[in-house]
């Protein structure tokens, strides 16, 4: 549509021709890019997070390294490999906080108000910082992989297998941030959103956390078979320590897409009713 | 031409249920004005322009941007409209040239055509020697001048403004005021200005309403809505009192009311500035020295009293000095 039919000029600037808009998946990588820009120019927001997850790798490894002789199922198998994708998994955490932090920062310095403004879309508006988050979590993974091949991790699917847990690790992150982003939007607060982000704690440990869900009894047994993250961690683990299992991955990636349906469509939802409420 | 028309019919913003920050809100703003929306802070200014921009959903009523409907079809709005509000929305960890290259992205340049609009806007904002900084190290004039050049960016047919020039030195202020004046000439842009100050309304603006607790109390011509208000001043300031005593005696016949504030005398009269010649005129002939010498004009103090029955709590904007 040409809204300027008079070819004009901007005080002497030439008019460049009406474009149609931008496509979407270049509005998300472009969103992306620039919340990666904004992360990365406050590195002491990321640093911490990148170190914290290979440091419980050494923790974990060193206090509970020879459970698995004692651990049926695991016997002559590495807890190591056991034991990283819990690691991961706890840094997708505070990769999901980077991307509700990013929001409340443009909420507050007026900037998400100006690309409201623009005929972006909503959703690629909220894509860029979940996706720049989860991408540092990729990054914060690759780390904490780096670690555990240094202290002897031998995946059994090698170096696909690396990237496969990668993977998994970077949509996990994703699905985490909606749920973060959607705070941040209904909140605008940082303490609000950070204090959100601790919600999924529970998560990671009400699951096969320690030993295999077949090990666990009682109430957290029935909590672990119902918790998507226990999924997501066996798939995980059957790459580094069993090999290709196509059942298992399938419902580790199930696992994933379907939280992200759910955090997605809920942050879609908060940026909307921030519309009627205002 | 296309349609670039602001029409509001019975806009209302209820927050909570109860708070109520416009309250049955319409006018019209045709092809091509500027049209400037005066009021105190917390009239619902900034409230009618989050709804005009899309940003937040009208309680109840109506209203189409350049004939979209703000609700039904706010991406058509979005896409027309250029919008700077009150509050500058500017990432300060981030560069000018990125901010703009991605603002006209998103409105469908490609990246080269993006970065050349941005250096052209720069330029247009005198910011281009400031590229490399990041925008959190600008003042507040540049950050000013900057959120405009992004509500520019995709070259709107209608742009809001919202209240431009609060907190600005006297020279950004002029600067702004002639961009706003060439925007509108040179390319017909529709503009819609929210301003605490009569005499900025009084510069742009074709036509202005006044607005007040959410509801407007008048509307029309700057010169219509200082047609009904008291006459303007000339002061002159002297050294003694008894200067500015003998100079009432000498003077007072040329205004409609003389009257004398410690060292300075007032001339109330009510075409204030055409008359200032006459007066330094006859102040020369009586041989008295004046200090100073400052016009008054209507404020919209003035105006907001007359049409309202309240008083005004707007900052006044400096005393125009003529000698």
């Amino acid at each position: 549509m040409s809204v300027i039919s008079n070819p004009t000029t901007l005080a002497g600037i030439r008019r460049p021709e009406r474009p149609a808009s931008m496509p979407f998946f270049l509005q998300v990588t472009t969103m992306t890019w620039r919340s990666l820009v904004t992360i990365f120019r406050t590195p002491a927001a990321v640093i911490p997070g990148l170190l914290i997850s290979a440091f419980f790798l050494f923790v974990y490894e060193a206090s509970l390294g020879n459970a698995s002789n004692f651990l049926p199922g695991l016997a002559g198998k590495s807890y190591l490999a056991f034991i990283l994708p819990v690691s991961v998994i706890s840094s997708a955490l505070s990769g999901a906080a980077l991307a509700g932090e990013a929001i409340v920062r443009d909420i507050e310095n007026g900037y998400f108000n100006k690309l409201l403004l623009t005929p972006i879309s909503r959703g690629a508006l909220l894509l860029g910082p979940m996706i720049a988050g989860a991408l540092v979590l990729g990054l914060q993974t690759a780390i904490v992989v780096v670690v555990g091949l240094l202290m002897g991790l031998r995946p059994e699917t090698g170096v696909a297998g690396i990237a496969a847990v990668l993977g998994l690790a970077v949509l996990l992150g994703v699905a985490f941030s909606g749920f973060t982003v959607s705070i941040a939007l209904r909140t605008g607060s940082g303490a609000a959103t950070q204090g959100a982000s601790f919600l999924f704690f529970p998560l990671t440990f009400l699951t096969a956390t320690f030993v295999p869900l077949s090990l666990l009894t009682g109430w957290i047994k029935t909590a672990a078979t119902y918790n998507p993250i226990t999924y997501i961690l066996e798939a995980m683990r059957s790459v580094l320590l069993t090999g290709w299992e196509a059942d298992v991955l399938a419902r580790g990636l199930l696992a994933i897409l379907a939280m992200a349906a759910l955090t997605f469509s809920f942050a879609i939802l908060s940026l909307r009713a921030r519309t009627r409420r205002r | 031409m296309s349609n670039r028309e602001i029409v509001a019919e019975n806009l209302v913003k209820r927050y909570n249920g109860n708070v109520t920050a416009v309250n049955d809100v319409s006018f019209r703003v045709k092809s091509g004005e500027i049209f400037g929306f005066l009021g105190p802070n917390g009239a619902g200014k900034s409230t009618t322009v989050a709804m005009l921009t899309t940003l937040i959903v009208p309680t109840e009523g109506k209203a189409t941007v350049g004939g979209y409907d703000v609700v039904s079809a706010a991406g058509e709005v979005r896409r027309i409209a250029g919008v700077a509000l009150q509050e500058i929305g500017l990432d300060p960890l981030m560069k000018s040239m990125e901010l703009l290259t991605i603002q006209a992205q998103m409105f469908g340049l490609n990246r080269r055509q993006a970065q050349e609009r941005a250096r052209d806007l720069l330029d247009l904002v005198k910011l281009s020697d400031v590229t490399d900084r990041r925008v959190g190290k600008y003042s507040g004039g540049m950050r000013r001048r900057l959120d405009l050049a992004l509500a520019l960016a995709h070259e709107p047919a209608i742009l809001f403004l919202d209240e431009p020039t609060t907190g600005l030195d006297p020279a950004s202020r002029r600067d702004i005021w002639n961009e706003v004046r060439r925007l509108n000439k040179q390319l017909g842009m529709t503009i819609f200005l929210t301003t605490q100050y009569l005499e900025e309304a009084d510069e742009l603006a074709d036509r202005v309403a006044i607005i007040n607790n959410g509801g407007i109390a008048v509307e029309g011509t700057p010169a219509d809505l200082k047609a009904g208000l008291g006459a303007e001043s000339i002061n002159v300031t002297f050294r003694e009192t008894d200067d500015a005593e003998r100079a009432r005696s000498e003077l007072a016949g040329m205004a409609e009311r003389a009257q004398v504030d410690r060292k300075t005398l007032r001339l109330y009269l009510s075409r204030a500035a055409e008359s200032v010649p006459a007066v330094v005129n006859r102040l020369g002939q009586t041989g008295l020295e004046p200090v100073s010498l400052t016009l008054t004009q209507p404020t919209l103090d003035d105006v907001f009293l007359h049409f309202t029955g309240q008083r005004f709590s707007a900052e006044d904007m400096p005393e125009a000095e003529v000698a």
